[in-house]
């Protein structure tokens, strides 16, 4: 939120981010360290794309399925049909959109619970479809194995933990500009006003409806992205990749950093995939340490950890009895 | 005429909110809708903005039928209202309040926002210089970066009809826009809806405060029990028997 004050802070935010991405190989080349890197911009992409459906009001609990279509449509296309990765890194994307809209459409009649509901059984739905149907397609519980890697591309290999993250983080750096830039326009400003007040922006001429349902399919493109690259990264798929814990899990990561700016994702991210690897032995119990630290953060820090530091200060100001700043989202006035 | 509701219901369960109503309101009017507690006016505004549906009956603006659409396609059509319970986007700043509300004027597409290009950047840039003339005409331009939140009533209830006037609307539907007001602060008031007048806005308004009601209104139309009893100007509605015995309740047999 306060870094809203010129259009020129966001895009400097993002360049850090590719920094930062830029510089880690050349700091570390350890596989190891590079799978964490990997997920942690796989993760940053899924989380953001899930807060900006999160700016309009929107709890969506199928945005992992998305991520599914985008991934299985994409292993499919490559192992079935024989098309470039570099073909199905869009079409991916294109299929779960599309899905999105119908789907979108429905459950965007509701709202709140209802549509926390909906979202919820539809995510089932799809779990249980890639689990249970075409099991000669989908591979069933087995799950879908045998995705190759991304094919060469420019004379370039993509067959190294190296190039992989690279190329994540080349889309992950993508999304994080489209959507600051998008959170800073009149965009996302309308979009925080739905948040707010949506009777108020509906009867002023905001299609609310409309709005809802451009960040559900936009969300849901970006989602699909994150599953090709999963896809052809994990190599083997599984139902359950895409099913209530990873879904829960985005969620916790999402709300620990905040959804008042796009910065939450990723601090939250970053910093709950670097736990979840230290936690890595607690194996299924660290959901439980999740839950804690989610419920310590909503009794403690409600706007996420990106707004510690403006609360602080406004504490501070308070105290010295000046007036309270101004944290506004979205346009510098 | 600008508005005309024809024989217009609304029943909440087993309560005719709205009766069978049949009103005009006429362009560059300032038009008064009153009523004792429960009468209906509120509802009528909310079967106006279409933000809920009529049970029965039609609304037409400018000749064309407004009943059945969505409330920001009303909105696009030319009216905008404010809320009884002053309604703002709290957490934003006063422009971006009105940013918001003038978006119909000033339509920011999807692509254009993300590419940020010299159109875009231009065009946000009169949407804002927009915005703050408009703050400046009601006073509100010293507090045009101060949060929504943390203004004094009066302000909030300015910056109300502010963002319903940065859509560009022709009627402006105004639901107690004295309410809670100083008498200095509500002379003031009355004195925005005379300039609104003169600019050729249409002014509809429910109010409590009679003495603003009859003092401004160029029509009024009294609601009892979701029924129309009177109309007319604000002198011959202070002398309608109806109307008195309405607000004033009829004399019980030896009371």
């Amino acid at each position: 939120m306060e870094l809203s004050r010129s259009a020129g802070v966001p895009s400097a935010g993002v360049a850090l981010i590719a920094l930062a991405a830029a510089a880690l190989p050349l700091v570390t080349r350890d596989s190891y360290y590079l799978d964490v890197a990997t997920t942690i911009l796989m993760n940053l992409t899924l989380t953001m794309s899930f807060r900006l459906q999160v700016s309009t009001g929107q709890i969506n609990m199928a945005h992992i399925s998305f991520m599914g279509i985008g991934a299985y449509a994409s292993a499919l296309l490559v192992t079935r049909v024989g098309l470039s990765f570099w073909a199905t890194l869009w079409i991916g994307p294109l299929v779960a959109a599309a899905l999105a809209v119908p789907i979108g459409s429905v459950a965007l009649r509701v709202s709140g619970p209802y549509y926390f509901l909906i979202t919820f059984a539809f995510s089932e739905v799809v779990r249980l479809f890639f689990n249970n149907f075409f099991e000669g397609l989908f591979g069933g519980p087995s799950g879908l194995v045998g995705i190759p890697k991304p094919d060469r591309l420019l004379g370039l290999a993509f067959d190294g933990k190296l190039e992989l993250y690279g190329l994540m983080a080349v889309l992950c750096v993508g999304v994080a500009l489209a959507l600051v830039r998008l959170d800073h326009s009149r965009f996302g400003l309308t979009a925080g006003a739905i948040r707010q007040a949506d009777l108020l922006a509906e009867t002023l001429g905001v299609n609310v409806f409309r709005y809802k349902l451009t960040t559900f399919v936009l969300g849901s493109f970006i989602a699909g992205l994150a599953g090709v690259f999963f896809a052809h990264f994990r190599r083997v798929l599984h139902s359950s990749d895409f099913g209530l814990e990873p879904m829960v899990l985005l969620v916790v990561f999402t709300v620990i950093g905040g959804t008042g700016s796009v910065w939450g994702p990723v601090v939250g991210t970053i910093l709950m995939t670097i736990a979840s690897e230290l936690l890595r032995e607690l194996h299924h119990y660290e959901i439980l340490v999740f839950g804690a630290v989610l419920i310590l953060t909503m009794l403690f820090a409600p706007e996420g950890l990106v707004a510690l530091p403006g609360t602080a200060r406004r504490l501070l100001r308070r105290l010295r009895g000046r007036a309270p700043a101004a944290a506004g989202v979205g346009l510098a006035p | 005429m600008l508005l005309e509701l024809r024989g217009v219901s609304r029943r909440f369960g087993g309560l005719l909110a709205v009766a069978d109503l049949s009103m005009t309101v006429a362009g560059g009017a300032i038009h008064g809708l009153i009523g004792p507690n429960g009468a209906g006016k509120s509802t009528v505004f909310n079967l106006i903005t279409g933000v809920i549906p009529l049970t029965a009956g039609e609304v037409f603006f400018k000749g064309e039928r407004t009943s059945g659409l969505r409330p920001s396609e009303i909105c696009r059509r030319g009216i905008a209202r404010t809320f009884q319970a002053t309604t703002l986007f709290r957490e934003y700043t006063v422009l971006q309040n009105v940013l918001v509300a003038a978006h119909l004027v000033t339509t920011p597409g999807l692509a254009s926002a993300l590419f940020w290009s010299r159109p875009y950047r231009e065009r946000e840039r009169r949407a804002r210089d927009r915005g703050r003339t408009l703050l400046e005409a009601l006073g509100l331009g010293p507090v045009a970066s101060q949060v929504a939140d943390t203004l004094p009533h009066r302000d909030q209830k300015a910056l109300a009809l502010t963002m319903v006037l940065a859509t560009g609307a022709e009627l402006v539907i105004l639901d107690e826009p004295m309410a809670g007001l100083a008498a200095q602060e509500k002379a003031e008031t009355t004195s925005v809806l005379r300039r609104l007048r003169e600019q050729g806005v249409t002014v509809l308004l429910v109010e409590h405060d009679m003495k603003a009601v009859m003092g401004v209104c160029d029509t009024v139309t009294v609601l009892d029990h979701g029924v129309r009893i009177a109309e007319g100007t604000p002198r011959e509605i202070q002398t309608n028997p109806a109307v008195i015995e309405a607000y004033l309740g009829a004399d019980e047999p030896g009371a």
